[in-house]
């Protein structure tokens, strides 16, 4: 079946390219321009999707080259074909929903918008499939560029151009960091082909230097705190589609890249290396949940969401990489392993609840949660929908969202007891107590977010006038849900490709021969959740419980709840902002919040005033460090001028002094 | 039939009834016990089931606000208690089954559908209730890890079974800090005092109960049995991995309540925003058990 891989791939490429020229048809038709892009990057998807699926399927581990530009190579192994499944798969899911969804932008650029999410689909699958320094630059370079202009496509509002520049400042100092890394690495080998670069043979300095530019260029890709500031503001800026696709497959190219360095280029790892990697990605995931739960924009939310993820992603790889400097290399396995199927179970939440997301906005017109309220009776399969997102961005059993997670935990509890001292067994109680922070925090987020979208009464006029969105857009948003249940319960062949890439990627290692981390109805795996048994004993209960609970229940009446004796009003249900006060005060000493109660002056002193109470939760990584940062940056800048007075006579001058200093030089 | 299924399916669902059958009448030793060291006659044991029934008969009243997560928030709670209980070890057949992990992940389910729950009534209080409740858990979830962890490095393994097998054969310092801690967490976990007062019946100062405000009826006796339930998972979980004694599983059961009975008469409630140190302190228990294993 390996044959066909390149022709599905070219087919797939093709299918992108004849997408990105909608732009070019002219204005009157751009329906049809939006339709038939929209059309091509579902095919492309699919065809990227097929591509990738044949080669993990064959199980093969071989580079298998899938085309050549010019003289540069482009083929696709284990590792990327993964990363190449879940751009295909959201690739498909996303389209489906920008269909209906961006014809909000009719008038509004909608070619462009539609043109560029084909380039923007084959830039992050050029990057996977690159094999040599330059076309992996070259792509990772469009493709920042083509997300700045996805995320700045609402140019007009300032909040937006705003975060799009923030972002595309960001994320150049990321490739900087990038090319520094490939700088450092390339210096040792002969070419500029992936499988000429190794530096093991490198002395530490280069090694050291090499790894630090990666994960420093790769962790900003992927929002990894301090890194992060620039998503939880590109996330509302863009459109929901939009932002699907970055959060569900962009962070994801960081991840790929990441791994491409530690697998490929930088040679046996560092303890140093595992445990910054592993601190990192935990103290994402506390950040990133904690503040999920703080914030009002729905999509901010999400934002943050993400970025408590990618830190489950980056600790499990973290885990990984520190087992493989212990006596117990066999189970690094299990930390790769956990990182793979949680980038593939993310990839599918998060795209769902972006569209969740993008739907309520169409809805209500409004990202403030606040503002929403009782949708669940007016939109009930948009709310079935945010349901399934959220238990499975929850991590609960028998979602997809729970098995990373749940082989996260067992690479933590296999570092625990890798006999490597006390200081690494601390290290993994860290790594339980911040994920496990983690993981409370983000169910309490989700709570939050359903609850005070979905139930109750609704909270503002807009709400109340909701409406289900339209059948296709409900229809894409149905596809991913389903998904998460259909990966939560089949978790063990998804497991085994993944256990497979990961070992293949490691390959002078005693592995875990034969032995599969989970096996469905046998005790020979070497984890147990058997997802088939919990299924059947869930479904028997519920029969049970349906038959005996609901069936006889009589409902007398539906009669008002009890709030002291009085009528409850809209303004007495719980907010957002209330239900995460007990949280707020008791991370206050992290959150730093800022309350201002201004009492306004009525006529009579006494009686009839009226108060304005505002509550600020600001970035505290943007507070501490990147405002300073600025201040210190403009500051230096400033100085520096001083150096251009703009008078000729000075720079002849400076011309002058230069070429004594280097005669000097010269003649020492 | 296979024999497979037996050991997998019918076994574990016959223990996961009785369990069920039996968690009324823990919570029953439970109050009685609290009742006789308050100088106080008290309720029957049985008690709990003829309030079961009461409610199980009582008619469902509901407000026009509420939608089906209100409806189905009980039952998840229900199912979610059954399925950790089917992940116990078995009884019956000596097979290893449950995954410490997951047995705490579907325990989570419960929660997120009652604190859901307590948003769809549109009330004041629910949400009160559902606030505090994640709230709680925030800090009992870290903690509860560091313990498991105790576990794990005890016995090799994150099955329940094989960390039952490894518990009770040497006493050291670490185990019983270990005890500790989990007892402390047993408590927080199931809404017992010091962190919630299952009795009280003040909007203001509840916690779960505040959650199940608007129920009534037959729903209502579904939360009870479920908490019930809840209850007794841990206080089997903490008899079979951490507490460190050579005796009959029932017998540490009654041990266990009559040891959360006596926690109730002896402490008070605690203010909310001291749960925070007071599970601090528990956690730094879990950190000297582990450093000392």
């Amino acid at each position: 079946m390996t044959d066909y891989v390149p022709i599905f791939f070219a087919t797939a490429v093709f299918c992108y390219i004849l997408g990105c020229f909608a732009v070019l048809i002219p204005r009157k038709h751009q329906l049809f321009a939006h339709y038939f892009a929209q059309v091509m990057s579902i095919l492309g998807s699919t065809l990227i999707l097929i591509t990738a699926g044949i080669y993990l399927l064959s199980g093969e581990t071989a580079l298998l080259k899938v085309a050549f530009v010019g003289r540069y190579m482009l083929a696709i192994d284990g590792w990327s074909s993964v990363f190449l499944c879940i751009t295909g798969l959201a690739g498909i899911l996303t389209s489906i929903f920008a269909v209906d969804y961006a014809l909000a932008y009719i008038g509004k650029r909608l070619r462009e918008l539609s043109g560029l999410w084909n380039l923007f689909l084959l830039s992050m699958v050029l990057v996977l499939v690159a094999q040599s320094t330059v076309s992996f630059l070259v792509s990772w370079e469009v493709m920042a560029i083509v997300s700045f202009l996805l995320v700045n496509h609402d140019s007009e509002k300032r909040e937006t151009w705003q975060a799009a520049y923030q972002y595309l400042v960001m994320t150049h100092i990321g490739t900087a960091a990038i090319m520094i890394a490939f700088f450092v690495v390339g210096s040792g080998s002969n070419g500029l082909n992936f499988s000429e670069l190794n530096i093991s043979q490198s002395e530490t300095t280069a090694r050291n230097l090499a790894f630090t530019a990666a994960f420093l260029g790769f962790a900003l890709k992927a929002g990894l705190v301090p890194l992060h500031v620039w998503l939880p503001n590109a996330h509302p800026a863009a459109p929901s589609h939009v932002s699907a696709l970055m959060s569900g497959v962009m962070l994801k190219v960081a991840v790929y890249g990441f791994g491409r360095f530690i697998f490929d280029f930088l040679g046996p790892v560092d303890f140093w290396w595992g445990a910054l990697v592993l601190v990192v990605g935990l103290l994402s995931a506390f950040f990133g949940a904690l503040y999920a739960q703080m914030e009002k924009d729905i999509k901010r939310i999400l934002a943050y969401s993400s970025v408590e993820n990618m830190g489950i992603v980056f600790a499990a790889i973290g885990a990984g990489m520190l087992l493989l400097t212990t006596s117990h290399k066999e189970y690094a396995v299990i930390g790769f392993t956990a990182a793979i199927v949680h980038s593939f179970n993310h990839s599918i939440m998060k795209s769902l609840m972006f569209m969740v997301a993008g739907a309520v906005n169409h809805a209500v017109d409004d990202k403030n949660i606040e503002k929403m309220g009782g949708l669940a009776k007016l939109m009930p399969w948009t709310a079935g929908c945010a349901l399934t997102g959220s238990l499975a961005l929850a991590a609960l059993p028998l979602t997809n969202g729970f098995i990373g997670e749940w082989l996260m935990f067992h690479s933590f509890a296999f570092l625990a007891q890798a006999d490597a001292g006390t200081g690494v067994r601390l290290l993994a109680a860290l790594a339980f107590i911040l994920s496990g922070l983690a993981s409370a925090l983000a169910l309490g987020c989700f709570v939050r977010v359903f609850g005070v979208v979905f139930l109750g009464r609704p909270r503002a006029r807009r709400a109340e006038s909701a409406h289900e969105v339209s059948r296709f857009m409900l229809a894409a948003m149905l596809i991913p849900a389903f998904l998460i249940f259909v990966s939560g319960i089949l978790a063990s062949p998804i497991v085994t490709i993944a256990q497979h890439v990961a070992e293949a990627n490691l390959p002078d290692l005693k592995m875990l021969n034969e032995e599969h981390l989970l096996i469905w109805g046998k005790d020979s795996g070497m984890l147990n959740y058997d997802t088939f048994v919990l299924l059947i004993a869930a479904v028997v209960i519920t029969i049970f419980a349906w038959l005996i609970i609901y069936r006889g229940q009589v409902f007398v009446k539906r009669d008002v709840i009890w709030n002291c004796g009085t009528e409850p009003t809209l303004r007495q249900q719980y907010s957002g902002t209330g239900f995460s006060k007990p949280i707020r005060r008791a991370f206050d000493f992290l959150l730093k919040p800022r309350r201002e109660v201004v009492f306004l002056q009525k006529e009579n002193k006494y009686f009839g005033r009226s108060m304005a109470y505002t509550l600020t939760i600001p970035d505290r990584f943007t507070e501490k460090l990147y405002i300073p940062l600025q201040h210190h940056l403009v500051k230096t800048a400033s100085f520096l001028r001083r150096i251009q007075a703009g008078s000729v006579r000075i720079y002849i001058g400076y011309v002058m002094v230069a070429m004594v200093l280097v005669l000097i030089w010269g003649a020492m | 039939m296979d024999i497979s299924f037996y050991n997998y399916f019918l076994f574990p669902f016959l223990q996961m009834l009785l369990l069920a059958a039996f968690a009324p009448l823990v919570s029953g030793i439970i109050k009685k016990t609290k009742a006789l060291l308050q100088n106080r006659r008290g309720a029957d044991i049985t008690q709990d089931y003829y309030d079961l029934r009461k409610w199980w008969k009582k008619k469902t009243v509901i407000t026009p606000y509420t939608g089906f997560v209100f409806m189905l928030a009980p039952f998840m709670y229900l199912l979610s208690t059954m399925l950790a209980a089917f992940l116990l070890p078995n009884m019956m057949s000596n097979l290893t089954f449950g995954d410490i992990f997951v047995f705490v992940g579907l325990l989570a389910i419960g929660r997120f559908f009652m604190a859901l729950s307590s948003f769809d009534a549109a009330s004041a209080f629910g949400g009160m209730g559902g606030s505090r409740e994640v709230y709680v858990a925030t800090c009992v979830e870290p903690v509860m890890l560091l313990a498991v962890l105790t576990a794990i490095l005890k016995s090799g393994s994150t099955n329940i079974y094989t960390m039952a097998l490894n518990n009770g054969n040497q006493i050291n310092v670490a185990v019983v800090l270990a005890c500790i801690a989990f007892f402390i967490l047993l408590l927080s976990e199931n809404g017992r005092i010091p962190i919630d007062n299952p009795d009280t019946h003040l909007e203001l100062t509840m916690i779960h109960e505040c959650m199940l405000l608007e129920y009534s009826g037959r729903l209502l006796a579904v939360i009870h049995l479920a908490s019930m339930i809840k209850n007794m998972l841990f206080m089997v979980l903490f008899s079979l991995i951490f507490l460190p004694i050579a005796l009959p599983l029932a017998i540490k059961v009654i041990i266990t309540a009559m040891g959360i009975a006596l926690m109730e008469s002896l402490n008070n409630k605690m203010r909310l925003f001291k749960i925070r140190a007071y599970l601090l302190a528990t956690g730094g228990l879990l950190l000297l058990a582990i450093v000392a294993q």
